[in-house]
This record gives structure tokens, C-alpha cells and sequence, in this order.
């Protein structure tokens, strides 16, 4: 399966405007599955407009769906669940049919206020994993990785391949930028304690104060970087899944122990 | 400056300066302006934006605004600056004594603190005319340290569209500015907001800006108490009080005037629109 990272800047409340980009970059793809960023069409830094733009942003995912031709897009969205219910999502479109795949852990501290917008996914119902290129695969979004238990469950689920559509914002651009460090060290811990591929696809540019460094990443189940694309600027690349890659790290991994006594340990906390 | 904070402060003034001015670029353009305006004093930050600007866009313009109590040498080095930007055609000088006389005899005051204020908001009102007739924004020149100090006019030279250093610090701005080229001795200044003849930043504040930067960042961005703040910087903790109190007294300046509540949806905590509402269109 070849794999195209497409990190866009979307200009923050412009869902046409953000739609035709997609289509433009799907239309142009020669891989056989596109992703995107975090709300990709919307914009991350919605505040209320979330309650204006959930409706375009439906519009925007069965018009791409109708674009899409063969190939499988991932692009993030607004789904309303049930009326007045929203969820920061990734519609996933393969053969032009939609599914949707919802953020777990939604961040409200500092600059992010998600659960004043956003209900939370619920893990026994909405953990799913996809078939497309003779990849299974599976989405997680942005916050997701930053805790272990949504890759993990992917991995467990058949996943060789975990897609994170994400929307990191820079901060403390002093001397370096440590954001980019940290999540290169979550991909990689993700990467080699789950023997999966992963696919990290950041938002790019300004939202109001803010700004996303980009720097979308793909890494391999041996821990190691195979694709980086540029800091702050928009950028798109084609890497492909090497199953013999994965084959090799699972061989010598302990991934497929999972020892659920733990979760128990856990709920008591 | 205490050497854990000038670590934490240090800045890649390349890295920083490419950002800034991509935003600026980006921002004007979005906004559907056609490019900036800024009031240049002679000093670091208003020279800092306006390299910033002049690179950002060929679409800026400087006004220098001087009045009987801006020192000489400030517009000397506000031409300096005019001088690296290539500005000789874009840029005005506009005295304003004349109409800082006409305000202040209109409201019958003469006390020093209330003139100053007149003049900075003699200042915003000329930046605006100036945006408006040729489309452009007014670009501020507020630092970090100052916005958090409250150290500027209500609506004087806080009255502006965007603040390109407003999340610097004096002595990052300071950093900046050498490595954008600033004169040094513009770079070396002591700050003044120049609103009466001796006025300096420092010595009303009650500490220079190394103290005042690094008590900003321990206690607002490290969350550091007062007393663990002191004792890093060797200095007492009447010091910190001081700015702490400063920081807290000023915080209406920071923020749109409050309304009172009457409506089930009222402007303001329940009305929480990104400025890039200008981006929605029907669908």
C-alpha cells in the first residue's frame, strides 16, 4: 500500500475552500490512500464556529467521498453523532463509502478546549480498524497518541498500519522545537511496542494565534523514520508499507503479549 | 541575567524573525488589507516591527509622530531605521504638539500623566487615518513585557490590529533586533515611552528589564511562587510584589470591556468566534 501524507494548512472556517483543496490533492494522488490532518476541513481552531461549520464539513466529506474514486481518504472532520452532539472525527472514505472514526481523549488545557465542543468516542463501540490495499489499518486522532491504550487496542485489533490525522500547534519556538522531539519519540514508542506502521500527518500554518509546525512523519515497526515531511509549510509525500518490514519486527517482538490483568490494576485507580 | 532564565529566553533570531514575518505577510493578505502602517519612535520594538514589516511586505508606511518631549536623538534613530528599510518614500513626519495643545486645552488638563496619555492616543488616531487611506493595518509594536505590565496607552499604542512581538519579551526583542541589524545604539537604549521629558520605562517600573522579564516568565509561564521566584534571582520579594501587582491591576487593559449579562447569549464568554469568522461563507 503506497500512502500519501498530505499536510495542508486549512484556512480556518473555509470549508469550501478547504473541500476543493482535498479534492484537489486526491484527484492528484497516485497512492492508494490519502491523509490528512486533524479537522482538515474545518480548521482546528474553530471555538463556536464548531456549531456553524459541522454541517458544511458533512457536505465537504460525501462530496470527497464522491471524488474519491478507488482510493481511500482520510480526512478530518465535524460528525454530529446524534442531534447537537458533535465529535471531533476522521471520516474515513474507502470505495467511495464513509465511515467515521471519533477522537477519545480530547484535550482542555492550555490553548485546547475540545470537551467544551466535542463528546469523546467510546472505546468498545467506536475502536475500528479498515481493510484497503491488503492493509488492515486503523485511525487514531492526534491526543490519542499521546496516551497508550488506543494503539495498543488497534495493534491487538490485526492493525499493520495506525494513521494519525493530528493538529499540533507550535509552542516555545526559542532554540529548538521540542514539540517536534516529543512526538517523534511517541511515534517511535508506538511504532515498536505495537510492530505496526505509523503514520503521523500534522496540520501546517496559522489558526488565529497559533500556528502547527507540520513536520508529518512516517515510522517504521523497527522504530526508524522512513519519510519526514517539511517544517511549517505545506507538503505532500508518497511512502510505501513493507510487510516484509513488519513481518521482521514482529518476529522478534513481544507485541502480541497483552496482559489484561492489568486493566483491572488500572480501573481500581 | 540569571542564567537559567537567559537559557530559557535565548531565542534563534532566524528561525524567529522568518516566522514573524510570514505571519505578518500572511496576515495582511488574509485580512484583505493591503499592507501596514506603524508608528516608528527611534526606539527597539518599533524599529524591530518595522524591519520586520518592510520585509514582509513593499506595501508599509512609518509614521514618525514626534512632540516636544521625544529626546532629538529618537528621531535621528528613527531615520536610521527609515535609512535600512528603504524607506525614504514611505514614511512621514507628522509633529503633533499642536494637537496635543488643542486636547489637552479642550479637556482642561495639564497634569503630565494625562497629556502623555492624549499623545499616545493622538498617535492611534493618526495610524488610522493613515490604515484607512491607504488600506492598510495599523501593526503594533507592544512587547510581551510591556502588555503584561499593562506599560502601554488603553487605546493608545494598544490601540492596534495585530501585535506581530507581542509574545517577546523586551530583552528577546532586544535579541532580535541585533540580529536583524538594528543600530546598537538603538538596540542599547534605555526604553522610554517618551510621553514627558525624562520619562524612562525602567525607572518607573522600579527595575530593569532583565528583572522584570525574568519575574514575568518564572511566575507566569513556570507558574513559580513568589518567594522561590526571589530567591532564583537573588532579589527581594517586594520586587516581585511590585510587578505581580502590575501584571493583575492591568488586566482590563488586556481585554475587550466587559458587558453585563442580560441575554441568553450575550458578547463575550458565550460568544467565542475565531477573528477568522471573515472565512465563513454559505455553502
Amino acid at each position: 500500500m503506497r500512502i500519501e501524507l498530505a499536510q495542508i494548512r486549512p484556512f480556518l472556517g473555509d470549508v469550501e475552500r478547504n473541500f476543493l483543496k482535498h479534492r484537489e490533492i486526491v484527484e492528484t494522488s497516485d497512492a492508494d490512500c490519502v491523509v490528512f490532518p486533524e479537522l482538515s476541513l474545518t480548521g482546528y481552531v474553530l471555538k463556536d464556529l464548531t456549531f456553524e461549520l459541522f454541517r458544511y464539513s458533512e457536505k465537504a466529506v460525501e462530496k470527497l467521498a464522491e471524488a474519491s474514486g478507488g482510493k481511500c481518504v482520510v480526512a478530518g472532520t465535524i460528525k454530529e453523532v446524534r442531534p447537537g452532539v458533535l465529535r471531533n472525527s476522521a471520516a474515513v472514505i474507502i470505495n467511495g463509502e464513509v465511515d467515521y472514526v471519533y477522537k477519545f481523549y480530547l484535550p482542555t488545557y492550555g490553548l485546547f478546549e475540545e470537551r467544551r465542543y466535542f463528546q469523546r468516542g467510546d472505546p468498545p463501540r467506536d475502536l475500528k480498524t479498515f481493510q484497503h490495499a491488503g492493509i488492515k489499518f486503523g485511525v487514531m486522532i492526534c491526543e490519542d497518541a499521546w496516551h497508550p491504550e488506543p494503539a495498543e487496542a488497534l495493534a491487538l485489533m490485526g492493525a499493520d498500519l495506525i494513521l494519525i490525522p493530528a493538529a499540533s500547534p507550535m509552542r516555545r519556538l526559542g532554540r529548538s522545537l521540542a514539540i517536534q522531539d516529543s512526538w517523534e519519540a511517541l511515534l517511535k514508542a508506538h511504532a515498536l511496542m505495537n510492530a505496526v506502521w505509523v503514520t503521523f500527518v500534522n496540520t501546517v500554518g496559522s489558526q488565529e494565534e497559533e500556528f502547527f509546525w507540520g513536520g508529518s512523519m512516517a515510522v517504521s515497526p523497527l522504530g526508524e523514520v522512513k519519510l519526514r515531511l517539511k517544517l511549517f509549510e505545506e507538503d505532500r509525500a508518497v511512502y510505501s508499507i513493507d510487510l516484509e518490514e513488519l513481518r521482521r519486527a514482529r518476529f522478534f517482538s513481544s507485541f502480541r503479549d497483552h496482559i489484561s490483568s492489568f486493566h483491572r490494576v488500572l480501573a481500581e485507580l | 541575567m540569571n542564567e537559567y532564565v537567559a537559557q530559557a529566553l535565548a531565542i534563534d533570531c532566524d528561525k524567529v524573525a522568518r516566522y514573524l514575518v510570514e505571519r505578518l505577510r500572511e496576515y495582511i493578505e488574509e485580512s484583505g488589507a493591503r499592507g501596514g502602517v506603524l508608528g516608528l519612535s527611534g526606539g527597539i520594538d518599533s524599529s524591530v516591527v518595522a524591519v520586520l514589516l518592510a520585509k514582509a511586505t513593499d506595501n508599509f508606511f512609518f509614521l514618525l509622530m514626534p512632540s516636544a518631549s521625544t529626546p532629538p536623538r529618537d528621531m535621528e534613530d528613527a531615520m536610521k531605521i527609515v535609512k535600512l528599510t528603504g524607506a525614504e518614500r514611505k514614511h512621514a513626519v507628522v509633529p503633533i504638539d499642536d494637537y496635543v495643545k488643542a486636547m489637552s486645552s479642550a479637556a482642561d488638563v495639564a497634569d503630565k500623566r494625562i497629556v502623555g496619555n492624549i499623545k499616545a492616543r493622538l498617535r492611534m488616531v493618526l495610524l488610522y487615518a493613515y490604515a484607512q487611506k491607504l488600506g492598510y493595518l495599523v501593526v503594533g509594536t507592544g512587547d510581551k513585557s510591556e502588555i503584561m505590565l499593562g506599560y502601554f496607552t488603553k487605546y493608545g499604542d494598544g490601540g492596534v490590529d495585530i501585535l506581530p512581538i507581542g509574545d517577546l519579551y523586551k530583552t528577546q526583542v532586544r535579541q532580535l533586533g541585533r540580529c536583524l541589524g538594528v543600530p546598537e545604539e538603538i538596540v542599547a537604549k534605555p526604553p522610554s515611552p517618551a510621553l514627558w521629558e525624562g520619562q524612562t520605562a525602567e525607572g518607573e517600573i522600579g527595575a530593569d528589564y532583565e528583572t522584570v522579564d525574568s519575574v514575568l516568565y518564572l511566575r507566569y509561564e513556570e507558574m513559580r511562587t513568589r518567594e522561590e521566584t526571589a530567591a532564583m534571582l537573588g532579589i527581594d520579594v517586594s520586587v516581585v510584589d511590585r510587578i505581580d501587582a502590575l501584571v493583575r491591576r492591568s488586566q482590563h487593559k488586556r481585554l475587550p470591556p466587559e458587558i453585563f449579562r442580560l441575554s441568553g447569549r450575550a458578547v463575550g464568554s458565550d460568544w467565542r468566534y475565531p477573528r477568522r469568522y471573515w472565512n465563513v461563507r454559505p455553502w
